[in-house]
């Protein structure tokens, strides 16, 4: 070859060679690091690119009633959620005007969920109106990134409230996400109080997810695989309640002017049949977006409606805790039934002064819980004690949690020797103390429930059962009802002694002298017991328990009505109407005798009507009631 | 009669080239298949039929022929190039198109070709010497002349081509090493020093031992030193008076994680997590999420690696890299055997055009370079790119078919 020298050309080409060599041994070098080392984190990156899944959020199970009646199911709900990735956050504000939301609010919001994860919509606003989405939806060209998804929110069917049963769902609090582990995210919604939230697993259901396919602009191609790895939401279980709605609309229809709290149990079973809590508040209130301003309104109101009453209150009961003194007595044989008293008015023990509303003269046992005599009691609690009268005390559940399956509920407080010493000192208390507690004053605090619980082992004379609203889940997937079994324990006591306690409680509502003769139900035999327990901050809580009928109870309730006076006054016929509405469907006491008995009628709404017209008990008032 | 076809047909290169087409047309095609750009591939597939036909016509003209129109054709593309600059259209802020009808023609595209064409005659005179300074600089004057007009239009990745293309012109020319060394001293300097003072102060330190070794006359070493040196130092100066794209592009080399991700350093992430995921075998022809759902914009042109890197994996991408690799060692042994001094110049500038580009490429999808706007012969879409690049592949068949010729 002219010119070029040949054998320099050999070398010159082999250097060539070699740096070509060089060169794609490195690239090749780089495969193998980015190929073969490293596939599996930038499959892994390619697979965070291209699928995105996003959950899909199951339909939250019904509630039925134990008539079969659907009381809580969903409806439709709009949520407006952002891409976080696709949104111009110069947007916020046209955002905001057009949702009439803060801008603060939105920014948080889109910031929080722009921290999970940047291509997973964010949750804006929940239940918008359509009025607004309409709004949104013409202007969707110029809010990239914005969309609306259709979500479920919580519906109710009955007139009744039972707000703090049922209870509340409300969108997840960061602490609850911490909590509840990992299947929640912000925007999720989740059981806050009562049956929602003891039930939040049975009631959720499972989360679905649907893996789509999307192209660099986060737009969505189509399904991964035509939907293979997509799974399904799986609908909640429904619970079926103890509850009758017809009682619970009635009940909570007899509290509208009125504080305090009402339970009504089956006794075969210690379900609940009806719980008031009054004030309430519609949960309708709570199912879509609540207000700040509702929020601060319900939480600071003096009344505290937010606050479940049946369970979680600790009042003194008053008279209606007589039996307990009576039946430890009679079953330590203390004193015998005929065991007379004979009543002034008063009773002095030391230098004070037990005082008694009237002056009863000579009465036994039964008269003594007929006519609610304090002074026999007060005697009779002196020569039983405060030990014998707390361990039957903890026989019908005082001082013991309940077991309630509504969340929370109290203990409530029952007063032993060794708590005394506690609380005053083994000698900062004496004897002096224990009058008081023989007729539920004092110390003694005790829930509602727990008074309907007292209220259902009189009826069923030793029989205690665990409280419950559900009585059976409807696993929806497995085609199959699940019966929940809840404790249920008896104490033996002497049939002598439930013949006279009981006696006792009949004739309270049943005959003349009685206290409670407003929660006479007509046809049946009734039993039961007053209460009105003093209370430092304005008038008497009035107090009531009974069962019904006498002889074969189908039904216990308790009734308290916050600062109003007489329990025969206020609370009796509440229970009275609740007893005649369970059992026969209808109310007739404030029928004339003569009149003949109305027809049966079948609309509920009808005859639920005249019922909360008349519900205020002011008229009714017996000037006849004492304790 | 077989022996007599491959005695004056080039079989390996055609065959080598003809594979690295159809790669291209294969991969443009699922670059562009979801991007509602079917007309990409229909457009690339006229381009390479023509290609092909302009490429044997080449490799069966008369080799005089070739020789009588270097210097014309060289002269005619610089022509073009000022031209385009005074009426060309800008595509993606560089001038350098020419619009005629329905095509649209990149004279730098050609001009490489042609500026080969031109070196290698002007080198293969029997007066020429690189040892000599004079000749030297006609020489360098040769390939600057493009490179001005290009980096007017600007188009920095093309003259950046040029300038590497000179470099196995002088080592294959027979120039002294020292040329070599201070040919690549300054940019390298340049390009450590933005990495930080130590790899500055390294790559002064090996040039100047460098420079030392090759015993040059110490005043002009000195001075090629300094202005190594200088450059180095002014680097960060130029960097400052860079335009805000290529300060992007090189502060995406230099740490791709901190540029902004929809930026120039999300596509040499998107075109690493394409690769990557590819794994050995591939995610199978039109089925790389990357490719398919567009995450590495223009992914057919400058891009168009990853495709057979994620379509067909590890095993793909080598694929690629060796026909690249059979291209290059043809190219040098046609430079080394043919027996004619322009033929075997023209061989290594046309090698000296391949190489760069495919190493630039290759390590700008890889990650491995920054990312300078390169296409990948034969595979990249673009007709003027293809057309230049099969007429060079016809002129090597020629040269092949004209080896014995003096």
């Amino acid at each position: 070859m002219a010119g070029l020298d040949e054998i320099q050309l050999y070398s010159k080409r082999r250097a060539i060679y070699i740096i070509v060599g060089i060169v794609m041994l490195l690239f090749v070098g780089r495969l193998i690091q980015l190929q073969v080392l490293y596939q599996e984190w930038y499959g892994k990156k390619s697979e965070e690119n291209s699928f995105r899944t996003i959950p899909r959020d199951p339909v939250r199970g019904y509630m039925y009633d134990r008539t079969g009646r659907l009381v809580v199911d969903n409806r439709p709900a709009f949520t407006v959620t952002i891409m976080p990735f696709e949104f111009d956050k110069r947007n916020i504000n046209y955002l905001a005007t057009l949702l009439a939301y803060k801008q603060e609010f939105i920014s948080e919001r889109l910031g929080k969920g722009e921290q999970h994860s940047r291509f997973v919509p964010a949750k804006i606003a929940r239940d918008v109106d359509f009025g607004v989405l309409s709004a949104l939806e013409e202007r969707r060209g110029s809010l990239p990134g914005v969309d609306y998804i259709t979500e479920s929110k919580r519906h109710y069917t009955t007139r009744a409230n039972a707000s703090h049963i049922l209870g509340y769902t409300k969108e997840i609090s960061e602490l609850q996400m911490k909590s509840l582990g990992e299947e929640y995210v912000q925007g999720d919604v989740v059981g806050a109080s009562g049956l929602e939230a003891s039930y939040e697993s049975v009631l959720r259901g499972v989360k679905g997810a649907e893996v789509s396919v999307v192209n660099v602009r986060g737009q969505v191609i189509g399904s991964l695989d035509q939907g293979k790895h997509d799974t399904p939401p799986i609908e909640g279980d429904d619970l079926l309640l103890t509850m009758d709605f017809e009682l619970q609309a009635l009940a909570e229809s007899l509290f509208t002017d009125k504080r305090g709290a009402l339970v009504a149990l089956d006794t075969r079973t210690g379900g609940v049949l009806a719980m008031v809590s009054k004030p309430d508040y519609p949960l309708e209130a709570f199912s879509g977006v609540t207000p700040p301003e509702i929020w601060r309104a319900l939480n600071s109101d003096e009344a505290k409606p937010l606050f479940n009453r049946a369970t979680l209150t600790r009042y003194p009961p008053g008279s209606t805790y007589k039996m307990i003194l009576a039946v430890a007595a009679l079953e330590r044989k203390i004193v015998s039934p005929s065991w007379q008293v004979t009543c002034t008015g008063a009773y002095r023990f030391g230098n004070k002064t037990f005082g008694d509303e009237h002056v009863h003269g000579t009465v036994n046992m039964v008269e003594a819980i007929q006519r609610s005599c304090n002074v026999y009691f007060y005697q009779l609690m002196m020569k039983t004690g405060i030990d014998v009268w707390a361990e039957y005390g903890a026989k019908f559940g005082f001082g013991k949690y309940t077991g309630v399956d509504i969340g929370e509920e109290t203990s409530g407080l029952l007063p032993t020797t060794q708590w005394m010493d506690k609380r005053y000192g083994a000698k900062g208390w004496t004897l002096g103390f224990l009058p008081s507690l023989g007729i539920g004053q004092g110390e003694l605090g005790v829930s509602p429930i727990q008074m309907a619980c007292y209220a259902t082992a009189l009826a069923m004379q030793g029989t205690y059962y665990q409280p419950h609203a559900v009585a059976a889940i409807k696993r929806k997937g497995l085609m199959r009802m699940d019966t929940l079994r809840y404790e249920t324990k008896h104490f033996d006591v002497s049939p002598g002694t439930w013949r006279v306690v009981r006696e006792g409680m009949r004739r309270v509502v049943e005959e003349l002298g009685g206290t409670a003769g407003l929660a006479r139900v007509r046809g049946i035999q009734s039993a039961g017991k007053t209460g009105t327990a003093q209370n430092p901050h304005g008038k008497s809580h009035a107090w009531y328990i009974g069962f019904a009928p006498f002889d074969e109870p189908q039904i216990a309730i308790a009734v308290l009505v916050e600062n109003v006076g007489y329990g025969g006054s206020y609370a009796a016929p509440i229970a009275g109407m609740c007893i005649e509405k369970y059992l026969f469907g209808r109310i007739t006491r404030f029928d004339a005798p003569v009149l003949p008995p109305r027809p049966a009628r079948t609309d509920s709404v009808t005859t639920l009507t005249p019922i909360t017209a008349l519900a205020p008990v002011d008229s009714l008032k017996f000037p006849g009631d004492g304790n | 009669m077989a022996g007599q076809f491959k005695e004056h047909f080039d079989v390996k290169t055609f065959f080598t080239s003809l594979a690295l087409v159809i790669v291209g047309l294969v991969s443009i095609y699922s670059a562009t298949y979801d991007a509602g750009l079917s007309d990409i591939a229909f457009k690339q597939m006229i381009w390479a039929g023509g290609g092909l036909v302009i490429m044997l016509i080449i490799a069966y003209s008369p080799f005089k022929l070739i020789q009588f129109l270097a210097y014309p054709s060289y002269v005619a593309t610089i022509l073009l190039l000022v031209s385009v600059l005074l009426l060309g259209r800008t595509v993606s802020g560089s001038q350098s198109w020419f619009n005629l009808g329905p095509l649209r023609l990149q004279p730098s595209e050609f001009a490489k070709l042609t500026t080969a064409l031109a070196l290698a005659t002007y080198l293969s005179r029997s007066d020429i010497s690189l040892q000599q300074l004079k000749h030297l600089l006609v020489a360098s004057g040769i390939v600057l002349l493009p490179v001005v007009l290009i980096l007017l239009q600007p188009d920095t990745g093309t003259a950046i081509i040029y300038l590497a293309m000179f470099l196995p012109v002088l080592f294959w020319g027979g120039a002294s090493h020292f040329v070599i060394v201070a040919a690549i001293a300054p940019p390298s300097v340049a390009l450590a020093a933005l990495f930080g003072t130590t790899p500055f102060l390294i790559a002064v330190l090996v040039f100047g031992v460098l420079l030392y070794l090759t015993k040059q006359n110490r005043v002009l070493a000195a001075m090629v030193f300094s202005v190594t040196v200088l450059v180095g130092v002014s680097s960060q100066f130029i960097y400052d008076g860079m335009k805000p794209y290529q300060q992007k592009r090189i502060q995406t080399f230099l740490d791709p994680s901190s540029a902004d991700p929809r930026g120039a350093g999300y596509n040499v992430l998107q075109s690493k997590v394409a690769i990557g995921s590819g794994g050995v075998f591939g995610k199978g022809y039109l089925q790389g999420t990357q490719t398919q759902l567009n995450f590495i914009p223009e992914q057919w042109t400058d891009f168009i690696f990853c495709v057979p890197g994620e379509e067909f994996g590890f095993l793909g991408a080598c694929a690629v890299l060796f026909l690249f690799t059979a291209l290059l060692v043809r190219g040098v042994h046609v430079a080394a055997i043919v027996k004619n001094k322009f033929a075997s110049f023209l061989a290594i500038a046309i090698v000296g055009v391949f190489a760069p580009h495919i190493f630039i490429n290759v390590g700008m999808a890889l990650g491995l370079l920054p990312v300078i706007g390169v296409p990948l012969p034969f595979l990249s879409y673009g007709g003027s790119a293809l057309i230049a690049n099969v007429m060079m592949v016809g002129l090597l068949m020629n040269l092949y078919a004209n080896r014995k010729e003096y």
